[in-house]
């Protein structure tokens, strides 16, 4: 009775696994948005646009596929703005070709393929489909330039405290010809610092490619191809499977920093010149009229970053803040914790980055049972950790800013020197929130702002005929093994093939749930996952054998056998584990897309090979009463066991 | 199965071995000058082109695989038949030849290897200059940082697996198989650079791919002899490892034909270019398999034999 019971864990993992894989083949709808521009074009050119869509439609899907459409010709009504597409196999690849030929008429990011009710049960109505690599179908391609001007600004601001030092003393009457000599010397040496050579810029881009890698890794958006195109001074990135530019984009360009600036000494002479002029519109009523206020509602609007900056360096001029401080919002929550994090009042931070997010690695985000917040608790270089030790001993009592993007988030005091290299953050943060910046300090920011320069979708870096072919040499080759295991094993072999099928099938379902990319290589590798599933069977079986031919009983014979192999096939799968999980935390790019199929593909196996396979043999031997199990292969005669 | 010896002919393949894998290093670095460029490593030329109607993307491949050159096009508008073609720096000199072949007439002024490119493109396929919509070059896809991150990676993975296999089982059987990898790789990288096989993201899958197959090969082996000798230490270890290779035989016989049969299907099957994947892969079993015989296993015996008679001593 027992193994029909356990007989259900492994129906149940396939049922799990059949759904998962179900959105695949399941019938599709597609919103095929219209730019909203549109409408407002003369008829005729709308006419225009819309018989062109059709035409190719007619040309591309009219007569062999099973798509549907819907309205049949002209323009959806402005109310709806979207073209209906019904039909199965709706893949990325097709819906970006569509909007890359009907570029007048298609609005790009607001292309929508409905979930599924299972993606919307599983995933949240994220979409639950096998991603197909570069190779296989194309994907989207980004050039993003390197903005060298805004680095060189950035660069000034680490050096300010610094150069306004030196002036001072090459003015200075009473300085020594000796120490002006020093300070010109020390001076020429920054300003150095800030040309950009291309080995320089080359270096730059190189970190920035590191990063972008990184990022697309973490958000499994594997398999992507990112180079330097060096005389541009940019980076390109091509990435497989996706339809929506937009939120790639902004994964791409987030240049988000993390940086620690000291705060203007007390009494705050600065911060309470904009506060006097904040209370007396207060007083007179007049909210609207406050700085901050307006600063709210440039990023309640989201006006972006630029009209951020040139509101703040207005404030700078309005409040003659001298050239070593600078203006930053101090965001916060309201009253309530569930309110939205914005800008409530000012700070004037000293203009110099004293710990940049270069001297911090590897955050991790927690709950603070505390404050019932989340924080960022994160480890620092061991450069850091010095530099962290003396800022803090040497500005004892003063308030240390946490800066995030150009976000002040946190604004502690300074009460003790802070030794060893662990520090953390605490601002009243969401999860979200605390998981982003976690990343952003983990990852590394980007060294340099990146624009978009061109942006278009790529077809396949394989021919047509290259692909049909690979994919079916591999999926031969998966059946030439599985006929080569039931003439070598008959019964037994017919068992493990049933396994494996399973093993299959619950690894891409598997990979399916993490969003991974199937390259036709990574197809290979999948099947060579295989090839240890197999192995992992045949040293089952040929232990079993060996039982059968010392004249054990079947039974104990198969129990047997499974006991001895037990051990082989987990250490042999451990120690590859191992491997696995080594490159997944070192490896990047290739290493660790490859690495996480592997990882999987290993828990697949031991679970299909060593409870899967047993449970099938033994239920043959036990329940249904066969008593004779012949591993041995047709081709071959009786083989001899030797014993030591 | 086969009742050999196979430690008797422990001189003969370790000497083979590291004979094979300094020869392979001496030549991929004297006579070619290190490993093959490729475009993913190394970056290369790229230039987008409007092809006439009726031209294809078959035939840009099928020229490209005439002049063996390295290269992958894109299609980038089906409409307008617009490709993208990215060509290996180590092509440059098949190119160079191409250009040489042309008659003086017809060459322009331009000497760079993307002129050349471009020039030797237009005319095999008739093309008028308006129909090059770029050229360029174009970056390595795989950094500079690979390398220290592979030489890292393999090192911390190889201490690992001492540790892991020590405490499993004997740490004669953890050194043997930590070596037999490194011969596995270094043996592979040898061929690679012999055969001067352009690297890719696919070949660092293919190494990645064979360095889990050797360490599962090794383990089997391994896990065999230790079952073996429990309570048998006045045995030689040279029996033991004998009786239980040919045990294991016919597992290893069987893990790697079925793995070499859909390894061997891609190459047969022809998709050109998964050609070096396959063949680096079907090296690399074969390797693999042979290394946990011939070198994993009698390297824990000579093991076993220094400390046997420093123990004497």
């Amino acid at each position: 009775m027992r193994s029909f019971i356990l007989l259900l864990i492994p129906a149940f993992i396939l049922a799990v696994s059949f759904t998962i894989l179900y959105p695949n083949f399941a019938e599709r709808t597609l919103n095929l948005a219209v730019q909203p521009d549109v409408y407002n074009l003369a008829p005729d050119v709308q006419e225009k646009l819309t018989k062109e869509f059709f035409d190719r439609w007619q040309k591309d899907y009219g007569l062999t596929s099973e798509w549907s459409i819907k309205p049949t010709a002209g323009l959806p009504t402005k109310e709806e703005g979207v073209y209906q597409i019904k039909g199965r196999y709706i893949t990325s690849a097709k819906i970006n070709q569509i909007s890359q030929e009907n570029q007048g008429l298609v609005w790009e990011s607001k292309n929508k393929l409905e979930p599924t009710f299972i993606e919307n049960l599983i995933k949240g109505g994220k979409s639950l489909s096998i991603k197909l690599g570069l190779d296989l179908q194309g994907g989207m391609r980004v050039v993003l330039k390197g903005d060298f001007d805004d680095y060189a600004k950035k660069l000034r601001d680490i050096y300010s405290r610094e150069i306004a030092d030196q002036n001072a003393i090459l003015i200075d009457v009473k300085k020594s010809e000796e120490d002006k000599k020093k300070a010109s010397a020390r001076l020429a040496e920054i300003d150095s610092n800030f040309e950009l050579s291309p080995m320089r810029k080359l270096v730059e881009l190189e970190k920035a490619k590191m990063i972008i890698d990184n990022r697309l890794t973490s958000q499994n958006l594997t398999e992507p191809q990112v180079r330097i195109q060096k005389e541009q001074d940019a980076i390109e990135v091509s990435l497989p499977g996706v339809t929506n530019s937009a939120a790639i984009l902004e994964i791409l360009q987030n240049t988000e920093t993390v940086e620690y600036r000291i705060e203007e000494p007390s009494p705050y002479a600065l911060r309470s010149r904009i506060e006097e002029s904040e209370k007396r519109w207060m007083d007179l009523g007049k909210r609207e009229e406050t700085d901050i206020f307006k600063f709210q509602e440039i990023v309640k609007n989201k006006l972006g970053k630029k009209v951020q900056d040139a509101f703040i360096e207005s404030l700078e001029k309005k409040y003659n803040i001298p050239p070593e401080y600078k203006i930053f919002a101090y965001w916060r929550r309201g009253e309530s914790a569930k309110s939205a994090l914005l800008p409530r009042s000012f700070a004037v931070l000293e203009r110099k980055i004293s710990l940049s997010g270069n001297d911090m690695t590897n955050a991790q985000p927690s709950f603070n049972s505390n404050s019932y917040g989340w924080m960022v608790s994160f480890t620092l270089t061991p450069n850091g950790a010095e530099k962290f030790f003396d800022l803090t001993s040497q500005n004892r009592g003063r308030n240390l800013s946490i800066v995030w993007g150009d976000k002040v988030v946190s604004n502690p005091v300074i009460n003790d020197p802070i030794a060893g290299g662990r520090a953390e953050i605490s601002g009243s943060f969401s999860q979200e929130e605390a998981i982003r910046l976690a990343n952003v300090i983990s990852e590394g920011a980007l060294p340099i702002p990146l624009s978009v320069l061109e942006m278009r979708f790529i077809g396949p870096t394989l021919g047509i005929e290259s692909i049909e072919v690979g994919i079916r040499a591999v999926v031969i080759g998966f059946f030439l093994v599985m006929i080569y295991m039931i003439l070598y094993y008959r019964l037994g072999g017919l068992i493990a093939d049933v396994s494996l099928l399973a093993n299959i099938i619950i690894l891409a379902a598997l990979l399916t749930l993490m969003d991974f990319t199937l390259t036709l290589p990574g197809f290979a590798g999948v099947i060579l996952t295989v090839g240890m599933a197999v192995d992992a069977n045949v040293i089952i079986y040929e232990r079993i054998r060996e039982e059968i031919e010392v004249g054990r009983p079947l039974s104990i014979a198969v129990t047997q056998g499974f006991e001895n192999a037990f051990w082989t096939i987990m250490d042999a799968n451990l120690t590859t584990l191992i491997a696995g999980i080594l490159m997944i935390r070192l490896g990047n790019g290739p290493i660790k897309g490859f690495a996480i199929t592997l990882c999987w593909g290993i828990v697949t196996t031991l679970f299909t090979s060593l409870f899967l396979s047993r449970m099938f043999v033994e239920l043959l031997v036990n329940r249904t009463g066969v008593k004779h199990l012949n591993l041995r292969p047709f081709f071959f005669g009786k083989t001899v066991v030797t014993h030591v | 199965m086969f009742n050999l010896n196979y430690t008797k002919y422990k001189g003969i393949t370790l000497t083979l071995s590291f004979v094979t894998i300094l020869l392979g290093f001496i030549i991929t670095f004297t006579k070619f000058g290190g490993f093959a460029h490729s475009l993913d490593f190394d970056g290369g030329l790229r230039s987008v082109v409007e092809l006439p109607i009726g031209k294809s993307r078959t035939d840009l491949e099928s020229f490209f695989k005439r002049s063996d050159i390295e290269a992958v096009v894109i299609l980038l508008e089906k409409e307008k038949n617009i490709y993208q073609m990215d060509i290996g720096l180590g092509s440059i000199d098949k190119i160079e030849g191409l250009y040489k072949a042309i008659p003086d007439s017809e060459r322009e002024a331009g000497t760079s290897s993307i002129d050349k490119f471009v020039i030797t493109l237009r005319r095999e396929f008739q093309l008028p200059k308006e129909k090059i919509l770029s050229a360029d070059q174009v970056g390595a896809v795989v950094g500079g940082e690979l390398t220290s991150t592979g030489i890292t990676l393999l090192l911390t993975t190889l201490g690992i697996i001492l540790l892991y296999l020590s405490y499993r089982s004997q740490f004669k059987f953890a050194l043997a198989s930590a070596i037999a990898l490194v011969h596995d790789i270094l043996f592979t990288l040898a061929m690679i650079g012999f055969f001067q096989i352009k690297p890719s993201v696919p070949i660092i899958a293919a190494l990645l791919t064979l360095l889990g197959y050797s360490i599962n090969d090794k383990i089997v082996v391994f896990d065999r002899i230790r079952e073996n000798s429990h309570g048998k230490d006045n045995l030689s270890l040279s029996n033991i490892i004998n009786v239980s290779i040919s045990q294991t035989l016919g597992r290893t016989i069987n893990t790697s034909l079925t793995t070499l049969i859909s390894v061997v299907a891609i190459l047969v099957g022809g998709a050109v270019e998964l050609y070096d994947f396959a063949i680096v892969l079907i090296f690399g079993v074969v390797v693999g398999t042979y290394s946990s015989i011939f070198i994993a296993a009698p390297i824990s015996e000579i093991y076993d034999n220094l400390r046997r008679k420093r123990k004497l001593a």
